[in-house]
């Protein structure tokens, strides 16, 4: 029961009231606030690279029918402070692809109605199907502003034209090494967050990844729609469901205090964050309705906006801003007084079919509608309407434009993050500088399989100089070391591309601040890899990426027919590339190895690898194989020896489990075989109780020389001890790798060499005594230490309501797994539910769960540990006796564990 | 069985007499050597009694020098013809299981023994399993059954004859061509005559030879239209027959147990375990060449080919002389990232987790080290069907960099030969020197496959050898060593 204009209103609704101030504004200024009214005064281009699918067919639209070619894109690139790069981060099934959709029907590439439900980003078949993202895909915006709405615009700019290369990320944990690689490359993130499921266990990690990466974020507050259509709830109760959303992300953002990039936390009233409808196309900022109040009141905008949020309230029966409710029923906070009740009337009138009353106010909000579409009813009515209000596309890119960096700007203070060399060096100058004419410096941090089969695009971002077309680069892999010839290759760009409309447009080349795809260099490159020119032999490479996943789960695959081997082969090669996190690798059996981040990941990958890679030539796969890792339990028993082949020279040992903390040290590069030894023994001696003069006695850790175990020596006074130290390296990096139990990477164990005899002759004491007989001996102190196996262990987040719980509940005891937090999600009758899964178990634990909880259920699961089993392999019948048998005989070897006597000596 | 009939103590004697060699040397595998005393003792007899015999013709007779040779340098199945050459021997009498690898300097003959066998048993086994399967059935065997084929084939005829089916199993047996081997020493003159061998017996097929063992198939036939059929042991003979013929179907006869073998799981796991060291050793930057024999026909020109094929592909190799390998020796030298084996067929795969480094036979490094090449399925053991081997043709200058299924990424080698062999002659010592004066990590030293020499690997070690200029010169105080023996030394035993 709604009525329009001022006075004209018997009754005193207070949504009336708030209306009544929108047409005051705009008889009062109709010249201001572009925002509120059409994009007339915005040309929007849009040309999306898709550069994930095999069908890159991209299009250019522009609206204003304006031709818009390569040229002038390639004029824009120039402006290196016209130019956003952002990624679009959330948790799965937030809103990502559907508000990227919403950006994109803005500037008309699909049609206003059924923005929300295409998906224009996920161009896979296999995406459209799940309505997941798989791979992260490009789509390059031009925006155009206005004077008038840059005039706050305090930054650096160059004309009014913007160029926003905007990449929207999947949201489900197994494809976070996309989100990861997409970040590389962007200097600014979207942040979407669902208002009623809040801010979840994937939010947190990509928003943990970006902030380590040194990217800006903004917030958007999505699926506004839930809130008046679905879940009906009043102004009040919206606002602390926001606030709460906020909050939430601002406690993350909080604990990355960053002097170079300043406050990262986001705030509604500094226009920071968004509230969008994804799915209907609309969004708005604070500033939207600040500048629309402001001249009504006469304030201004900045006051106007602080008003807006926060412990601000407006009775209108008396005119006057309050800092408390003062209890009177007309007394409302000014967010929902001026922002939300607006909206809900606009929508309720709408959804009502209540045109006699619709017209007249949106005429006096400026919103004129074409003839038709005043034809339509309900809800694509109420659609119509809101994004001819309030476009998502302007209030987002605004909010883009304003508050998220240039690259000129972000590489001021990422450059500590990208470069791994001196910080003082012409290439570090020219990354901070953003400098066009300095030397090249390019990330590549993905590759895109191209149209024709078997080649990739390498496609990267620019750091400083240029990349043309025909330039020789060095490239440096992720193994390069400065100064020597590893993983290194000198080869020519055959072609630089953007991606323009149905076309790759080849482009002379590309300035720095810009991604771009190359052409001819995949057949160097794996995964990624950092560019310079040829005769920059000084520089260092750009930091690797590092993924907050890791691949866990693998599987054997073969061909169904012998002669198909190359054809795999080829196929194993092109998974690698095409995809961050799969790993391709052989087993010691000969099996090929396919490792992926989850079951989800894999399958993925599977089906690329069969039907893309290998042209459909049929595969088996093995069920999921885990790996597990071997440790031990306490000090070994007695201090084990082993003689030579020779008899003349005996290794004593004991082995013993590393401090709790310390193998996860080692494992994020804390504690290394780099570190300054004075360093590593401060490290060792104050965290980790050891003693200083041993911390300093370190010789190896391994396996590869890096693992999490390790060999100490605690000799006193051995002759020629120094000459065996080699080959007891050598052997330790051997056994570290093959454990005696299944021959898994050892974790957690630290062999302390407790005595040594050696032969006087240096030649009965050379490698080939001492390196069998350390194996041995490290085998025999890893038995009699009470071995154990460790197992991998997910981080289960599952989010359901309460009448799913029970069936949670018994899914999760079934298979292994504990819950340690329940929460109930504040103003939802949502669950947010958090449990450890052995990964072993998880293997159809998405689909048993959805069928227990009739599909209400949806898990996240991300590695997070390693869990020790508590049963004793060495122990006939029980649970890791029988696991070590099983991987025995996966791997081929005797089932039988070598007894402790073949490598343990007697005197 | 007859002592005499076993160890062929006739037949080796008139080999003796008939070509009138004085010195001849008696190779014993070690489980023989026990009736190596009856054998000589027996064979004595028989040439005496032989010349007696030849005597009234001419009476100037030298007796003959009859010589054992025991643990042999390399395998027991090759003639050991430098052990011969120490004793002037002008042939070799070779007894128990051999690979028959060609000889280069002495004829040798060969007594493979004789083991039981039930033949009723056996034809059944054959008659059996040929009904069962559509295919025809090649029988090969074990040396050591060769005395009884012909029963066998006998046997079968007939029951062949009685039976009444209508299909009856097509069954082909392979030859052992002769137990007299004359020493070739030109291997292109051996595969000549090969080909003449073949040529002559008028049917124009392929001719198939393993380990003493030849057959000959219709024209426009495989092998893979053939199922085999093995009588014998689980021996490295029969891994030679698996591996050779991968894509056949196989089944094994055991004579002792009198049973079939079907499942043969654990040899077609051995081709896929072969296929990663290929891989493996596609990674290495140092080769050692092991070599494994010092008789087999063409083993010098085998081991220059590997040579040059592995510098061709920018890898370091080094020749090892050193006798059967074992862990022990192979761990002394941890530079080397793969040992490639040159021996003979059936000593070739050396495969046990004991070893260090992967060690790998001809074939597999003419895959892994030559680019383009690719991993078939089909597999060579005989090094001397290497010699003639069609050479891929060496890869242009766009080719991609090698992808490493180790690493599960592209790795560089070099990229050309140019600039190995630029760097080898002139800047070899430059570089050399660079190396020596880098800074260097000692802690993470070791790192198994970054050395691209044995120079760079011991410039990375910890302990580089003696540092003779010792700073102090005063004399050091006098010192106890240690008593006993090396098992358990006097202090020792004493704490224990």
């Amino acid at each position: 029961m709604l009525a329009l204009g001022g006075g004209q209103n018997p009754q005193n609704d207070d949504s009336v009231d708030t209306l009544l101030y929108i047409p005051t504004l705009e008889r009062a200024a109709p010249h201001s606030s572009p925002p509120l009214s059409h994009t007339s005064s915005a040309s929007c281009f849009v040309f999306t690279s898709m550069f994930c699918s095999r069908s890159v067919d991209l299009i250019l639209i522009c609206i204003n029918s304006v031709k818009f070619t390569a040229e002038e894109l390639r004029r824009i690139m120039d402006f290196k402070h016209n130019i956003r790069n952002m990624s679009v981060i959330a948790h799965v099934d937030h809103g990502k692809s559907t508000l990227t959709d919403s950006l994109v029907a803005a500037a008309g590439i699909i049609a206003q109605e059924v923005a929300g439900d295409v998906r224009m980003t996920d161009t896979r078949a296999d995406e459209a199907e799940r309505g997941i993202t798989i791979k992260s895909t490009g789509i390059s915006l031009y925006y155009q502003m206005t004077d008038e709405s840059l005039k706050n615009y305090k930054g650096e700019r160059n004309g009014n034209e913007y160029l926003i290369n905007l990449i929207d990320s999947p949201g489900h944990v197994d494809f976070s090494s996309e989100v990861t690689a997409a970040l590389r490359i962007t200097d600014g993130a979207l942040v979407v967050v669902d208002c009623v499921e809040g801010v979840c266990v994937q939010t947190e990690t990509v928003l943990r990844q970006a902030l380590g990466e040194r990217i800006r974020p903004v917030l958007t507050v999505n699926k506004m729609d839930r809130c008046f259509l679905e879940l009906q709830v009043d102004g009040e109760e919206a606002y602390q469901t926001f606030q709460r959303v906020i909050e939430n992300a601002n406690v993350i953002m909080a604990t990355y205090e960053d002097p170079l990039l300043g406050d990262v936390q986001v705030y509604p009233e500094k226009g920071t964050v968004a509230f969008s409808a994804g799915l209907h196309g609309w969004a708005f900022t604070l500033t939207n309705f600040a500048k629309m109040y402001a001249s009504k009141f006469g304030v201004d905008e900045n006051k106007m906006m602080d008003r807006l949020w926060g412990e601000n309230f407006f009775d209108p029966a008396t005119k006057k801003w309050t800092s408390k409710n003062t209890g009177s029923a007309t007394c409302k906070r000014g967010f929902v007084q001026f922002c939300y009740e607006p909206i809900k009337q606009i929508i309720n009138t709408c959804m009502n079919d209540q045109k006699d009353k619709l017209w007249p106010m949106l005429q006096k909000l400026g919103v004129t509608m074409k003839s038709e579409e005043k034809d339509l009813m309900g809800k694509a009515l109420m659609k119509r309407v809101m994004q001819t209000w309030l476009p998502a596309s302007s209030a987002l890119l605004e909010m883009m434009i304003f508050h998220l960096p240039s690259p000129s700007t972000a590489q001021k203070y990422r450059v500590e993050n990208l470069y791994e060399g001196p910080l003082d060096d012409q290439y570090a100058a020219a990354i901070r500088n953003c400098d066009p004419e300095g030397p090249l410096m390019l990330y590549v941090s993905k590759m895109i399989p191209a149209s024709d089969k078997g080649r990739f695009f390498a496609f990267g971002r620019v750091f400083s100089g240029k990349v043309s077309t025909g330039l020789k680069v060095r490239i440096m892999g992720p193994n390069y070391v400065p100064g020597e010839k590893k993983d290194l290759y000198v080869k020519s760009v055959q072609r630089t591309v953007i991606w323009m409309g149905k076309r790759q447009e080849t482009v002379e080349d590309v300035p720095c601040g810009n991604t771009v795809a190359m052409v001819g260099l995949d057949q160097f490159i794996t995964k990624n890899a950092t560019l310079t020119n040829e005769k920059e032999v000084d520089a260092h490479p750009i930091r690797a990426m590092k993924f907050s996943v890791s691949p866990v789960v693998r599987v054997a695959v073969q061909c169904k027919v012998a002669s198909d081997l190359p054809k795999l082969v080829e196929g194993l090669k092109r998974l690698a590339k095409s995809d961050p996190m799969v790993v391709c690798t052989i087993e010691e059996s000969g099996e090929h190895i396919v490792a992926g981040a989850g079951e989800l990941h894999l399958e993925i990958c599977l089906k690329d690898l069969q039907e893309d890679f290998m042209g459909g030539a049929e595969i088996i796969k093995s069920d999921p194989v885990v790996s597990f890792r071997e440790t031990v339990l306490e000090r070994s028993c007695r201090t084990v020896m082993s003689k030579s082949p020779n008899k003349h020279n005996r290794l004593y040992m004991e082995a013993r489990p590393l401090e709790e903390g310390l193998a996860e040290a080692i494992d994020d590069g804390k504690i290394g075989p780099r570190d300054d030894p004075k360093v590593r023994s401060k490290i060792l001696s104050e965290e980790f109780g050891w003693d200083k003069d041993l911390a300093k006695k370190i010789w190896c850790f391994g396996p590869e020389t890096l693992g999490p175990n390790m060999v100490v020596d605690m000799c006193k006074g051995v002759q020629y001890l120094n000459e065996i130290k080699d080959s007891v390296v050598a052997g330790f990096q051997w056994a570290s790798k093959e454990g005696a139990l299944a021959e898994e990477n050892m974790r957690a164990i630290c062999f302390e060499v407790c005595d040594v005899v050696l032969h006087a002759d240096a030649i009965h004491r050379g490698g080939g005594q001492i390196i069998p007989t350390a194996r041995r001996v490290f085998y025999a102190s890893q038995l009699t230490a009470k071995p154990r196996l460790l197992e991998p262990v997910y981080l289960v987040e599952i989010q359901a309501p309460e009448q799913a719980l029970g069936g949670i509940y018994s899914v999760l005891n079934q298979k292994r797994g504990h819950v340690f937090e329940e929460m109930q999600r504040p103003g939802t009758p949502l669950y947010n539910i958090k449990a450890y899964l052995p990964v072993i178990e998880s293997f159809g634990f998405s689909s048993t769960l959805r069928a227990a909880t009739s599909g209400q259920a949806f898990p996240q699961c991300v590695f997070d540990h390693w869990d020790m089993m508590s049963s004793d392999p060495l122990e006939a019948g029980s649970q890791a006796a029988q696991l070590v048998t099983d991987i025995r005989k996966r791997k081929g070897l005797k089932e039988q564990m070598t007894p402790l006597s073949e490598f343990e000596d007697k005197l | 069985m007859d002592f005499e009939s076993n160890y062929d103590i006739a037949a080796s004697a008139d080999f003796i007499h008939t070509h009138k060699f004085t010195r001849v040397a008696l190779q014993f595998p070690d489980h023989l050597l026990k009736d190596s005393t009856r054998v000589v003792t027996a064979l004595r007899r028989r040439l005496q009694s032989l010349k007696k015999c030849d005597a009234t013709g001419s009476g100037q007779e030298t007796d003959v020098g009859l010589f054992v040779m025991a643990d042999t340098a390399y395998g027991s199945c090759c003639v050991d013809e430098v052990g011969a050459s120490h004793i002037n021997a002008d042939c070799v009498i070779h007894y128990g299981h051999t690979c028959f690898s060609p000889m280069t300097t002495l004829p040798a003959f060969f007594v493979f023994g004789k083991a039981s066998i039930c033949i009723a048993d056996c034809v059944e086994s054959i008659s059996k399993y040929g009904l069962a399967n559509s295919k025809p059935i090649m029988v090969l065997f074990g040396l050591e059954y060769a005395h009884s084929m012909q029963q066998i084939k006998e046997a079968l005829l007939e029951s062949s004859m009685s039976c009444r089916f209508d299909a009856k199993p097509e069954v082909h047996f392979a030859d052992v061509p002769s137990s007299v081997m004359f020493p070739s020493k030109d291997i292109t003159k051996l595969n000549e005559l090969q080909k003449q061998a073949s040529g002559c017996n008028g049917a124009s097929g392929p001719t198939y030879s393993i380990g003493g063992l030849t057959w000959k198939l219709p024209e426009g036939q495989s092998m893979d239209d053939y199922l085999l059929f093995w009588i014998g042991l689980d021996d490295s003979a029969f891994a030679n027959v698996v591996l050779t013929f991968n894509a056949c179907e196989i089944v094994r006869y055991d004579a002792n147990e009198k049973r079939m073998v079907t499942d043969l799981f654990q040899q077609r796991r051995i081709l896929k375990r072969r296929y990663y060291l290929v891989e493996r050793a596609k990674d290495a930057n140092i080769v050692g060449i092991l070599v494994g024999t010092l008789g087999v026909a063409g083993y010098l020109h085998i081991i220059n080919q590997m040579m040059e094929l592995i510098t061709g592909a920018g890898k370091k190799a080094y020749t090892l002389v050193m006798g059967r390998p074992n862990p022990a020796k192979l761990a002394n030298f941890p530079e080397c990232d793969v040992f490639l084996y040159v021996s003979c067929a059936q000593t070739a795969l050396l495969d046990s987790k004991e070893y260090l480094a992967p060690v790998i036979t001809p074939f597999e490094a003419m895959i892994a080290f030559n680019r383009g090449s690719q991993w078939t399925g089909a597999y060579v053991m005989e090094f001397r069907d290497l010699i003639n081997f069609p050479q891929t043709e060496v890869v242009d200058q766009e080719e991609e960099a090698r992808f490493s299924f180790l690493k599960g990424g592209y790795v560089e080698d070099f990229e050309n030969q140019e600039s190995v062999e630029e760097e080898r002659e002139a800047l070899a010592l430059v570089n050399a020197t660079e190396k020596a004066l880098q800074l260097r990590n000692n802690s993470n030293a070791l790192m198994k496959g970054n050395a691209r020499s044995g120079a760079e690997f011991l410039a990375n070690r910890s302990y580089q050898g003696l540092n003779m200029p010792s700073e102090n010169n005063s004399p050091e105080p006098y010192l106890i060593g240690r008593r006993g023996r090396a098992s358990g030394y006097e202090d020792e035993k004493k704490t224990q």
